[in-house]
Formats: structure tokens, sequence, C-alpha cells
């Protein structure tokens, strides 16, 4: 199944005896909304429906219905300082549909910090403050040639 | 009266004022104040609201009101297109690719109400009598097993299916379901014709065309359509908007019935007005279900052409042996046969409605009914569906007061096997289904206005009394419901042109030559945004050497 070499065998410990293959699956949270019963899945690049349908079945116990793959284009952005464009990896999400009365949510991994949020507005409201402040100190004034803090 | 130019101003200073600006005019006989105008009161327009969206709205209301205001049942199928030059971006539903899971989606977008304990309504308990139903399947049974038994066992299909299509379970079924049906509808029009008068005018069609478009609004709008509406600053706070869809319907039904008026409705207008007939919300994106898109003009075609006199559907019979290549995993057949019958009944409705003058726009005035029978030729579910509004765009939706509403039986075997060239375990009520549906007879609906949209001579193109327009129309409106492609391509915008000149502009000394480098939207032409055919000079109606260098169009 692995695509990888098998490590060659070296003198002395530890041993390299863990070996994973490529075949893996990724649970992500929905781009956009789906039903209740769809779950979005990152997975290998080599993976293809059937493959999925087995790992499901076969690690977990899930019984899929109906699974859709899609590869997913990588971003292409200009390299900073450079006059290159590169492009991220592409990606293949599966859609793995399950029986209509079984339903998954992405659960939410962070918690929100309510106190952190209020600090963070706290800090905005002073830069808004200060910006303004600036914003007047810079403003032309009705006195030409004079700078912004003559009165 | 005298008038004396006081000032004369160069009119060319003055752009943007009133034109009487040339001249300052005094009217030395004009009085000051006359008694007329003091008593008048003033005549305001309606002030109407300026916001986006209800002056978009107010768009949309004018172009519904032109199309209900066209004579003619072709021009207004024309108009819906006109908009669109390489067609609309339209969902495509096709009758035997029912994804998983898709019956609250097949409700919402048609507001029907399934009802849910799998009768038929109770108006087919007293069409006829137990006894007079149980006689007429006692005459006609012998016939349809021997008919049934002889399709499965006698008849030859060696020189009809190949040996590779002899293992195709799909192909066979759809094979048998076809001539089943065929003897089915043979034997009862035969046997039942001289009880009830209305079979001997029916109209049968085989595997004729059946298309419907229709809008729908209250779904999610899609990724793209939010980023676009955030970058501008006016539609910014509408990015989350529920949007419309444009649906197109598919179909292959293996026959259809016709009569020349239409079935007694079931239940009346103000009855499906009832909040208790529940309709489902499903407003995802119908591509979460498997479903897709293609650019393609909208047609509605029930099977027949507008102007044949028998307009009006009364049974449809329709092919189940998709659910043999289904995966097994799905275990839904009695949805998928809902969602089958559901649509395919919704989609005939409305094509006939759009030949009595309504349309997706413009909603019925009386309500329309058809029953459907979907079978493999051995397991047979009936239903029956009343049609009571077509209007379900944008917040109709979900605020349209009316519903429709369908019934459906369980599937139910008309025969166990064949085993010994007979039937065995033949079902009689499954025949009994079958005679209450021809029995249904249609009548004509007294005093009320079947075609109230529509022209009162005009009714369709070949009325039209202008042999130029009318041929015009003939040959253009059959043209563009053939949805051919355009001999020349849609212009796109290539992965490297996306890449290289929108994304990142790295081609900036190249010249324009692309219509997106001039902001011009290919998908937003116009069906008439096209050079007139050309008139050879030869041709010319008013000689070679006349001007009129290009021939009419008549777009409604």
């Amino acid at each position: 199944m692995s695509t990888r070499w098998y490590p060659v065998y070296q003198k002395g410990n530890p041993q390299l005896r863990v070996f994973l293959p490529n075949f893996w699956l990724k649970i992500v949270n929905p781009t956009m909304k789906q039903p209740k019963n769809v779950v979005q899945f990152h997975c290998s690049m080599e993976m293809t429906v059937l493959d999925v349908k087995q790992y499901l079945k076969k690690i977990y116990d899930v019984h899929p219905v109906q699974v859709n793959t899609r590869i997913q284009l990588g971003k292409i952005r200009p390299e900073p300082y450079k006059s290159i464009l590169t492009k991220e990896e592409d990606v293949k999400v599966a859609y793995v549909v399950l029986p209509k009365d079984q339903t998954f949510e992405y659960p939410p991994l962070f918690e929100k910090d309510d106190t952190k949020d209020k600090n963070v507005t706290d800090d905005m409201a002073a830069l808004e403050e200060a910006k303004k402040g600036f914003k007047a100190f810079i403003k032309r004034n009705k006195v030409p040639g004079t700078p912004g803090w003559f009165a | 009266m005298t008038r004396m130019s006081l000032v004369r101003i160069k009119t060319r200073f003055c752009r943007g004022f009133d034109s009487s600006v040339g001249h300052i005019v005094r009217n030395y006989s004009v009085p000051a104040s006359s008694e007329k105008h003091e008593k008048k009161a003033p005549q305001y327009p309606p002030i109407q609201d300026q916001f986006f969206k209800e002056r978009r709205r107010r768009t949309y209301e004018k172009w519904h009101e032109d199309i209900k205001s066209i004579k003619t049942v072709e021009e207004k199928l024309f108009k819906i297109n006109v908009p669109r030059y390489y067609g609309w971006k339209s969902l495509m539903m096709h009758e035997y690719q029912i994804p998983y899971n898709s019956l609250d989606q097949a409700q919402y977008i048609t507001r029907t109400h399934l009802v849910k304990d799998m009768k038929l309504p109770s108006y087919y308990e007293t069409l006829l009598g137990s006894d007079q139903l149980d006689h007429i399947v006692q005459e006609i049974r012998s016939q349809v097993e021997d008919a049934i038994a002889f399709e499965y066992i006698d008849r030859k299909r060696e020189g009809i299916l190949s040996e590779n299509e002899f293992e195709n379970r799909f192909l066979i079924d759809s094979t048998m379901a076809e001539a089943v049906v065929r003897q089915v509808n043979r034997i009862l029009l035969a046997n039942l014709s001289s009880k009830y008068s209305h079979l001997l005018e029916t109209q049968v069609d085989y595997n004729s065309r059946l298309e419907a478009f229709w809008v729908v609004g209250g779904i999610d709008p899609t990724y793209q359509v939010q980023k676009c509406k955030e970058n501008v600053p006016y539609l910014k706070k509408y990015a989350n908007d529920p949007v419309d869809r444009h649906i197109q319907y598919k179909g292959k039904p293996i026959a259809q019935l016709r009569y020349d008026f239409p079935l007694h409705e079931f239940i009346s207008l103000s009855e499906s007005e009832n909040p208790a007939l529940t309709v489902p919300q499903y407003t995802l994106d119908p591509r979460t279900l498997g479903y897709s898109h293609e650019w393609q003009h909208g047609t509605s075609i029930p099977g027949f052409w507008p102007g044949d006199k028998s307009e009006f559907g009364g049974l449809s019979y329709h092919n189940c042996s998709y659910l043999t290549i289904r995966p097994k995993e799905y275990n839904d057949e009695i949805d998928a046969l809902s969602t089958q019958s559901l649509l395919a009944s919704y989609a005939w409705l409305l094509s006939q409605a759009c030949y009595q003058g309504f349309s997706t726009f413009n909603d019925l005035t009386y309500p329309l009914v058809t029953q459907t029978i979907i079978t493999n030729g051995q397991t047979w579910s009936f239903s029956a569906y009343q049609l009571n509004t077509t209007v379900v765009h944008s917040d109709h939706v979900n605020n349209n007061p009316r519903r429709n509403v369908c019934w459906i039986t369980k599937p139910l075997k008309l025969f166990e096997k064949v085993e010994n060239g007979k039937l065995v375990g033949f079902n009689e009520d499954v025949l009994r289904y079958i005679v209450s549906f021809y029995a249904n007879a249609p009548q004509e609906r007294v005093g009320i206005n079947m075609k109230p949209y529509l022209g009162e001579t005009e009714n369709v193109v070949a009325d039209i009394e202008d042999p130029e327009r009318r041929a015009w129309l003939e040959k253009h409106y059959k043209h563009l419901v053939s949805n051919r492609p355009r001999h020349r391509l849609r212009p796109e915008i290539y992965a490297w042109q996306k890449i290289y000149m929108i994304d990142n502009k790295r081609r900036p000394m190249e010249k324009r030559r692309e219509p997106w480098q001039f902001n011009i939207n290919m998908g937003r032409r116009r069906l008439d945004d096209h050079t007139p055919e050309y008139i050879p000079k030869a041709l010319r109606p008013g000689g070679p050497k006349s001007r009129k260098k290009w021939a009419n169009t008549y777009y409604p």
C-alpha cells in the first residue's frame, strides 16, 4: 500500500518500528454549509472514493452511504521580495455522506475567551482615539504655511 | 400676447438648464394668479422606496407584468429567456438521477406538502362503487395476466437487445416496464372506452419530452456570490441574503394520457392555504446533494407543442428501473419514488400551466391535477398531485400561502413471479388503482376563464396574423427550445489568464483583447444582443438599392 521505502536496517537502537502508510484522513470544518449528515475530510492525494469508504469502515466502523471527492487547487500567490509566483499544495477533499438519521457537527475547538475579547476591543478603541487625534493634528489648519498644532 | 426679450444669453453656456433659458420672456398678458390653478390639488406620483433592494424588486415585478401581458404562449416562454444569450445557469434535475436524502429539497423547491399516510385522496373512494370496480377488474384481469406473461416469457428480444445488453439489469427492467405499460394501457383503453367516453378522445404519447423551468428563491448564496457582494460597498450588507436559483427539470415518461379538459380538483384553492400543510425547509446549496449546474435556455414542454387541443394531462407512466443501479447503501426506495413522482408531477403540471398562460412568475387562478404511476413492470406505485401555485421565486418560496399537495401509495407488487408461463400471486389491488385512475373523468370547468393571461383571439404563435412575425417567432422559438450550442462558444477566462493577468498583474503591457478586460460579462449578454440577419441586395424588398440591410427581429 505504501509508496514509501521500508527503512533500511541499521545496526543499533532505537530501531524504526512504526511505519505509517500514505493513507490518512483529516476531519475539517466545512468551508460551506453542509447537510447535517455530511462530514468533510481532507485526505491523501492517492486515496479514491473506495479507499475513503474502506478506511472509515475498517478502522472506525463508520459506514458511509456515499463519498464524493474533489481536488481543491492550492492558492497561487507572489513570493515576497521576488518576482515569481508560488503555488501551495493541492488538497483532496472528501465529503462523506452518513445515513440520514446520523448527524455530525464539527466541535468548537477553541473556546472563546470573553475577557480577551474585551481587552482587544478596549485596545482597538484606544487605537481609534489615537488615530483621530493624529488626523486632527495633521489636518490643514486655516493659517497657511504653519504646522498643524498651530491653532 | 406681447412678448419682449429682455436679455439674450448664449444657450451653450446654459447646458443642463431648461431649454427656455435662451430667451428670458415676460408674458404681460398672463395674469399673476388664476383661480383655476389655486383650486386644483397638486398631483404627485406615488412616493416609492428608493433603496436598492426595493428598486430591484420593482424592476423584476415590471418584468413579470410584461410577461403576463404578452398574448401568446410561445412569446411568454421566449420572453423568460431573452435576458440571457448563453442561457440561464440552471440547476439540472434529471428524472432518473435522484440523489440520496433529496426529498426535503424537492418539496422545498416545489412548495409541495407530501401526505404522510401513503394513501390516495379520499376523492377516489367516491369515484367508483366497489361492485363496479370489482366487475371491471374481473373483466380485464385475464387479459392483463396474459399480456404480461407474454411480455415476460414469449416476446423475443434477441433482435432488439444485444447479448451484452441482456446482462444489463437496468436496461432489461426499463424495457420490460415500457412493454408492460404499453400492454396495460392498450387493454384498459380498449375495455373501458365503451363505459367512459372521455377515453375515446384521449391522446396517448410515448417517450415524450417532459421539461420544466422555474425559479426558486430562498437558497443560501454561494461563496463566490458572497465575496462579490462584500467587495461592493452598497451590496455589503446584502452579502448573506438568500438568492434565486433557476431550475431545469428533464423527464422521460413512458407514456402520457392527455384530455381536452382538466381533472377534478381534490381540494379547493382556499384549502391549499391551510398552514397544516407543512413544507420542509432546505435552503442549502443544491450542490451539497450532488446536483450540478449547466448553462441552458429555460424550456417548459409538457410533451406536446402549444396549440394542441388535448392540453390537460390525466395520467403519466414513469420508469423506476433506475432503482436497480442505485447503490444498495442508500436503502431509501420509498423516498426516491416519492421524490421522483413529486418532481415529475410538478414539472408536467407546471409546463401545462405555462401553456395556459401562467408561468413561474404569474400564479395559477385555478388548481390543476394529475395522476402518476411509477413502475418497473412488476412493482407499481401510484400518486396524485394537485398544483395550486407556481410562484416560488424570491421570498414567495416561504411566504406564498398556497401549497401544492402530493399523495403517494406504497410500492405494490402486481405479481410475485412468473412461473410455467403464468403469473404467480397476481394482486388485484394494483389493477383497482389503475382502473380508478382511468375512470377519473376530466370535466369542463364551467364559469372559469382558463386562459386569463392569453389573448382572446391570439393564444399561440400560429394565431398571429402577420406572416413574417409568425414565421420568425415559430422558427426562433423552436430553435431556442432545441438548446443547441451556439456556433461560437461563450468566451471564457483561461486559467493562465486568471493567474497571470487577473490575480497577479504580470503582463501589463499586453494589448487588451478579451471581453473581461473591458469589463464585459459575457454571461450577461442578452439574447437580442446580436447583429440581425443580413438581407442580400438581390432580396431586399425595396429593390437592390434600398437601404434596408438588416432583417426584422421580433423578440418579445
